[in-house]
C-alpha cells in the first residue's frame, strides 16, 4: 500500500478528528502534495465540524409545560428539580 | 474538582437509587438532567414539537413503570434513549413522519439560521441507518458505544454509518459547505 493509499483510508479519522496529532499533521503536509486528497479532507472535516457547531434545538419553558402537563394527567406527580445541594443535606451544628 | 460528565453521573445514581426506592419525587430529577436532550433528539427524530412533547413525556413516564427495573449502573441513560428512540420509531410509522424539526426554535444569527436549514434539509433527505448515528455521535455529542447501544448495533457498525453518513451529507452539502 503506498502512502497516498494509506492516507485516504485515513480521511474518516481525520475527518472526526479522531488520529494522534503527529498523524494529522502528516496527513495535512500529504494533502499539500495531494489536491484530491486535501479536497476530502477538508470538505468532510467541514461537514463534521459543521454539524457539532450546528445550533441545538431548545425546549422552551412552553415544550416543558406541556410535557409536565402530560405526565400529570396520567397520574404522575413530577416536580422537575435539581438535586439538594451537599451542603443542605446535612444538618449542621450551629456554631456560636 | 470533578467534571460535569462525572458529576451527572452521581446525581444520576442519586435519582436512580430514590425511585427504586419509591420515591416519585426522583422522577422530577431525572426529567431535570435528561428532559431536555430527550426532548432534542424526538424533537430531531419526529421534525415537530407536539410529537415530540408526546414522546418524552412518554419516555419518562416508562422510567416510572419500570423503576423497578433500574439498575445506577451507567446503563441508564442508553436505555433512557433506547426507550425514546422506540417510540419515535412507532410514532413515524404510524404517520410516516420523516423529516427534520421545521418548528424548532433556534439562537443565532441569521447567516447561521440559513445554514442550519441547509444542513438540516441535507440530514433530513439521507437515508434514517446514516441519519441516526450523526444526530446521536454529532449532533448530540454521544459517545459511538453509547451510541452503538442505543442502535443495537456494534461499535464497528455505528462507525462505518457514521463514516458513510458523513460523505453522503457533504456530498448532498456540496457548494454550500465551502466557505
Amino acid at each position: 500500500m503506498n502512502e497516498s493509499t494509506l492516507y485516504r483510508k485515513l480521511v474518516d479519522l481525520y475527518a472526526g478528528s479522531e488520529l494522534p496529532a503527529e498523524l494529522e499533521e502528516e496527513m495535512e503536509a500529504a494533502g499539500f502534495r495531494d489536491k484530491e486528497l486535501s479536497h476530502d479532507m477538508t470538505t468532510l472535516r467541514q461537514t463534521v465540524e459543521m454539524l457539532r457547531t450546528s445550533p441545538r434545538p431548545a425546549m422552551t419553558e412552553e415544550s416543558m409545560q406541556r410535557i409536565l402537563m402530560k405526565l400529570y394527567s396520567r397520574g404522575v406527580d413530577i416536580q422537575p428539580k435539581a438535586p439538594e445541594p451537599m451542603h443542605l443535606q446535612y444538618h449542621l451544628p450551629i456554631a456560636g | 474538582m470533578p467534571n460535569k460528565e462525572s458529576e451527572d453521573g452521581l446525581i444520576e445514581k442519586r435519582w436512580l437509587s430514590a425511585l427504586a426506592k419509591g420515591d416519585s419525587a426522583a422522577l422530577g430529577g431525572l426529567f431535570e438532567l435528561y428532559g431536555e436532550r430527550v426532548f432534542r433528539y424526538t424533537l430531531r427524530m419526529l421534525g415537530n414539537r407536539s410529537d415530540a412533547e408526546d414522546a418524552t413525556a412518554e419516555t419518562f413516564l416508562r422510567v416510572l413503570r419500570r423503576s423497578g427495573e433500574l439498575r445506577a449502573d451507567g446503563a441508564f441513560r442508553t436505555w433512557l434513549f433506547r426507550i425514546a428512540r422506540n417510540l419515535c420509531i412507532d410514532r413515524m410509522r404510524q404517520h410516516k413522519l420523516i423529516e427534520l424539526p421545521t418548528d424548532a426554535q433556534y439562537g443565532g444569527t441569521e447567516e447561521r439560521t440559513t445554514l442550519r436549514i441547509t444542513v438540516h434539509q441535507a440530514l433530513s433527505e439521507l437515508p434514517m441507518e446514516y441519519r441516526e448515528p450523526l444526530m446521536l455521535c454529532d449532533l448530540e455529542d454521544m459517545p459511538a458505544r453509547e451510541a452503538a447501544e442505543v442502535l443495537g448495533i456494534t461499535v464497528p457498525a455505528l462507525k462505518s454509518r457514521l463514516y458513510r453518513g458523513r460523505r453522503a451529507l457533504r456530498d448532498k452539502l456540496g457548494g454550500s459547505m465551502i466557505r
